[in-house]
């Protein structure tokens, strides 16, 4: 019988958290999202909030799996958001981050991507970008487990 | 134990010198420190252990204080990436480490400067020159720049590890300045005295920088101010142009020439005909 198990990207799993363990929270946490629209083949560069900004391009599922992404993550930052699985015309998307870096001047650009590995395509669409653009940027990326987990937080070294 | 943590570590050390053993058992070597104002508490902080050998470290540097019955200890800090021997610095310490590694060549070259070293004729007091040209323009103007100017900036100057470094870059100014007076006064001794104190303060300085200091300051700095010191670090770059690209050649130079013809002759025709 084979080992294969299929996608992990799309296994299953099940982490039904005690009942009682997130209860009884009833604190409204503040969006720290400054700007729309978000999705990247939506957004322009031109927009002032990305002028000289700090980017997170993040994977369209990490917002759900970390609880803290707003005020950890998203805070002072302003966002893009992708899935490098099931978006099409992928091409469009390397033009944009290469004219945030060269036309917005971003600051940074971090790259949270789920651990499942087609999401790191996100991070090498995002590398090759930084590359091939005229301007260098500091880039950085973290890897979210699926349970919310930091996994990874490193600098992408070109 | 929350006392002893909070003194520097010269005093520490000097009521209790197993400590500075202690610590060099886990590749801390700041127990022989000149300065030695760094906290206890700073220095393990600084060195990034993994929880498990923090506390242990921890459970014998109070054994040594407080013998007999065990003492509290402070938890361990929980770090990102603590413990990890793999140092991966952001792009702009990355560029500062690069800078050291043709700093470090220039460095590795000063034992074959004192071997051949010839006050007497204009090509060897060149080549002296030429050196020092090196550390004046590129260690200092050009590195050094990039970490008192902008680096240190967004530290507190009080902070003890950073007087450290500012008074390593003096003391480094003050070789190469007797090391010029002496190639001025054609004295032998005073150079090669001072090419040594450069050598090794260098080398203790730059390791202190690559595996201590940059990674700390790393850990502390945000995304942001990291993109902010970067497009700094590239406005310096083009301001110097082609500096650096042209220092790299003058060791590359240098190298060969001590590695083809090591003799004094090949050395100066080198220093004429540049
Ligand atoms: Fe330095
Ligand atoms: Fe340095």
């Amino acid at each position: 019988m084979s080992n294969f198990e299929g996608c992990p990207g799309s296994k299953m799993h099940d982490f039904k958290k005690k009942d009682d363990q997130e209860n009884g929270l009833t604190i409204k946490v503040a969006s720290q999202l400054k700007h729309w629209p978000i999705q990247l083949h939506l957004v322009s560069p031109a927009a002032s909030y990305y002028q000289g900004a700090d980017v997170l391009l993040s994977a369209d599922c990490v917002a759900y799996a970390l609880g803290s992404l707003h005020s950890d993550y998203l805070k002072g930052k302003s966002l893009a958001i992708a899935c490098p699985k099931l978006d099409e015309s992928q091409n469009a998307y390397v033009e944009k981050i290469k004219s945030l870096v060269d036309d917005a001047k971003i600051n940074t650009l971090t790259v949270m991507i789920m651990q499942v590995p087609c999401c790191m395509g996100l991070l090498e669409l995002a590398k090759k970008a930084a590359a091939e653009a005229k301007r260098k940027v500091p880039v950085k990326y973290l890897v979210v487990g699926i349970q919310g987990e930091i996994l990874k937080d490193e600098w992408a070294i070109n | 134990m929350k006392e002893y943590l909070n003194k520097g570590i010269k005093e520490v050390v000097k009521q209790f010198p197993r400590i500075a053993d202690i610590l060099d058992e886990y590749q801390i070597g700041c127990g022989p420190c000149s300065v030695g104002t760094c906290l206890l508490k700073d220095i393990v902080n600084i060195h990034n252990l993994s929880p498990e050998d923090e506390q242990s470290l921890m459970a014998k540097i109070a054994e040594v204080i407080y013998p007999g019955p065990p003492v509290k200890i402070p938890e361990p800090a929980r770090r990102q990436g603590s413990g990890s021997r793999e140092i991966k610095y952001s792009p702009p310490m990355k560029k500062l480490v690069d800078e050291h590694v043709l700093i470090k060549k220039l460095v590795a070259l000063i034992p074959k400067l004192i071997e051949y070293l010839d006050l007497e004729s204009d090509q060897g007091r060149q080549l002296i020159l030429d050196s020092i040209d090196f550390i004046r323009s590129y260690a200092d103007k050009y590195h050094h720049a990039k970490e008192e100017d902008i680096l240190f900036k967004y530290f507190d100057p009080n902070l003890d590890i950073l007087k450290v470094m500012y008074e390593d870059h003096e003391t480094g100014r003050a070789h190469v300045r007797a090391i010029v007076a002496g190639v001025e006064k054609r004295d032998k001794s005073v150079v090669i005295e001072h090419l040594n104190g450069y050598q090794e303060l260098l080398s203790g300085h730059i390791k202190k920088e690559d595996e201590i200091l940059y990674p700390w300051l790393d850990r502390e700095l945000s995304t942001s101010q990291v993109g902010e010191m970067f497009s700094k670090f590239n406005e310096i770059d083009k301001q110097f142009g082609c500096t650096a690209k042209r220092y790299e050649e003058v060791i590359k130079k240098l190298e060969e020439r001590f590695k083809i013809e090591p003799s004094l002759s090949s050395m100066t025709s080198w220093v004429k005909s540049h």
